[in-house]
């Protein structure tokens, strides 16, 4: 009976090819067991339940129960008298994977499709800044403008730098020094940014855990979990294109899913020329 | 470049005495390359690489494998447990009595605690839709008289489009008039070409008359349910799902995608927000236009 649920949605996914090459008698059988399971489906989405505590997070039931059920295990095997029996140390040492196996079980859930996205969280200190280069057009401003504030709207970012030619626009919570003039910040961004040799970057970095890294990086604000970077696409056919980068970055860990980057590419190739 | 900046780098840290001069020679020397380094040529990059997380990577190939995984995990854990029982010749009896029996226990709760795991991701695990190709002819028709700045705008919303959703095909109509007609377009039963947009008739039709009047973005997630599809029929006759996004209110851009509910919630997000800086763009654009010709007609 279990063994059947398993199979079941395995079969789903398949393609209908299949299907058609079973003779008609058991072209019926394959109905019914379609029928079934979506029965099934509908069954198993009794098993979710929820506590109803605001803030306890279901899925990560399964890791509280392999720490209690471990501890347990490891409270009886000190307990018990010294000469134990072999079939007791198996059954511990089962447990005792289970238990680890139970508590790796959130990670896993997280990188499957459809699981929940971290919600960013904003920076409790640190203000927001916003500057522009004043060596670059009115139109090139004003897309710069729209592209940053875009980005901090429809991702999860909180912290977005654009270097076009050399040219910055800096926008979002960032670790900078207060009590600086537009034009020093800008400089300032400046130098940090030639100090870590973004401009030489040549594909897409993606940090989806980022812990913190060495002095030049300490610009991001504290509490970055991803980061991605983004260069300007060069192509040597294409001359007269602009070089720069896209630098985004955000409190909540895996926070830019492929179609998160796709997206940030297409605002790259917008300032690409 | 990058190996022997490094390599300098490091040199400093060196423990082994018989380098304990160098570093003077060798600085200097680094700061003064840097320097020169800076005006001509970008710094190489000192920074983190991204690792890769190989558990990551393979739960996302091999997602179903993935979501069963737990009930595999849990089952043949139970049948270890009897297994281990009926080995060492002790009764199966659930009873907490002996130290064998509550560590037996234990890990039956721990198999059906991931056994119920798996059931529920299974439980959740999202329906995958196969797109379908829409049936036409490739077709790029941008009007006449436009700026480059405007046409590349243009292109560039239509590669956005084209690369991060399932958008096959693209119509914007502005200001009466079909600015440009790219992508997927349904093929016309007299010539081979692609069906043009007849603009008046389009914005006549209610579907262009309910979003201006919403003036909110319209997402058809299944095209075949809806009635107003005989007013678009420029769109492949398979297209399996539209976004209708109003420019300001004069104009409006027809997206038409390849898969039933295609388009996720950020691609809705995103679009509008292209859309508002198209309206931006081309409206400057036409009142530009619109008042270069008025003088001459006074």
């Amino acid at each position: 009976m279990s063994i059947r649920i398993c199979n079941l949605p395995f079969n789903s996914s398949f393609a209908p090819q299949p299907r058609a090459r079973i003779s008609s008698r058991r072209s019926t059988r394959v109905f019914a067991r379609t029928e079934n399971d979506t029965q099934q489906q509908l069954n198993l989405s009794v098993l979710r339940f929820t506590f109803g505590i605001p803030g306890l997070d279901e899925s990560y039931l399964p890791r509280w129960l392999g720490y209690g059920f471990g501890s347990l295990l490891l409270l009886n095997h000190f307990s018990a008298s010294v000469p134990i029996n072999e079939p007791q140390l198996r059954s511990e040492a089962l447990g005792l994977s289970l238990a680890a196996f139970s508590i790796a079980l959130p990670y896993i859930g997280k990188f499957l499709k459809g699981s929940v996205v971290e919600q960013r969280t904003l920076p409790e200190e640190g203000e927001q800044v916003f500057v522009i280069s004043s060596n670059i057009g009115d139109s090139l401003k004003e897309d710069l403008a729209w592209a940053t504030y875009v980005l901090l709207r429809n991702t999860s970012t909180i912290a977005v730098l654009v270097s076009i030619q050399g040219e910055l626009c800096v926008r979002g919570y960032w670790n900078c020094p207060d009590q600086m003039s537009k034009a020093q910040l800008h400089d300032w961004f400046k130098k940090k940014v030639d100090e870590i040799g973004l401009a030489d970057v040549k594909e897409t970095l993606y940090f989806p855990q980022y812990e913190g890294s060495s002095a030049s990086w300490d610009i991001l604000p504290n509490g970055t979990r991803s980061l991605f970077v983004q260069p300007f696409v060069q192509d040597i056919n294409e001359q007269q294109k602009m070089n720069g980068f896209l630098l985004v970055a955000s409190t909540a860990g895996y926070a830019y899913s492929d179609k998160d980057r796709a997206w940030i590419g297409a605002m790259a190739e917008k300032f690409r020329g | 470049m990058e190996a022997r900046i490094i390599l300098q780098i490091q040199i400093p840290w060196n423990p082994n005495h018989k380098f304990s001069r160098r570093p003077s020679l060798y600085l200097p020397r680094f700061f003064i390359r840097a320097s020169s380094s800076t005006s001509q040529k970008p710094r190489s990059y000192r920074g983190p690489k991204p690792s890769k997380n190989l558990v990551a990577d393979f739960i996302s190939r091999n997602d179903d494998l993935a979501r069963s995984l737990p009930i595999y995990v849990g089952g043949a854990s139970l049948l270890a447990v009897l297994f281990n029982r009926t080995v060492s010749g002790i009764a199966p009896v659930a009873d907490a009595s002996s130290s064998q029996s509550r560590a037996d226990l234990l890990a039956l709760g721990l198999a059906v605690t991931n056994l119920l795991t798996g059931l529920v991701w299974l439980s959740i695990r999202p329906k995958s839709i196969t797109p379908v190709n829409p049936e036409g002819v490739e077709c790029k028709v941008v009007v006449s008289g436009l700026p480059t700045t405007i046409v590349s705008e243009l292109l560039w919303a239509w590669e956005s489009f084209k690369v991060a959703t399932c958008c096959k095909s693209l119509v914007i109509v502005y200001n009466g008039i079909c600015l440009i007609q790219i992508g997927m377009v349904a093929e016309s039963t007299e010539d081979k070409k692609g069906v043009i947009v007849n603009t008046d008739k389009l914005m006549q039709g209610s579907v262009y008359q309910g979003v201006m009047k919403s003036k909110a973005q319209s997402y058809l997630a299944n095209l075949s349910l809806y009635p107003g599809r005989s007013e678009l029929p420029f769109l492949p006759a398979n297209t399996q799902a539209v976004i209708l996004q109003p420019l300001g209110d004069k104009g409006i851009a027809v997206i038409g995608g390849n898969t039933i509910r295609g388009f996720t919630s950020s691609d809705q997000a995103w679009i509008s927000s292209i859309g508002e800086k198209l309206d931006a763009t081309l409206g400057r654009y036409f009142i530009d236009s619109a008042a270069e010709v008025s003088p001459e007609k006074d």
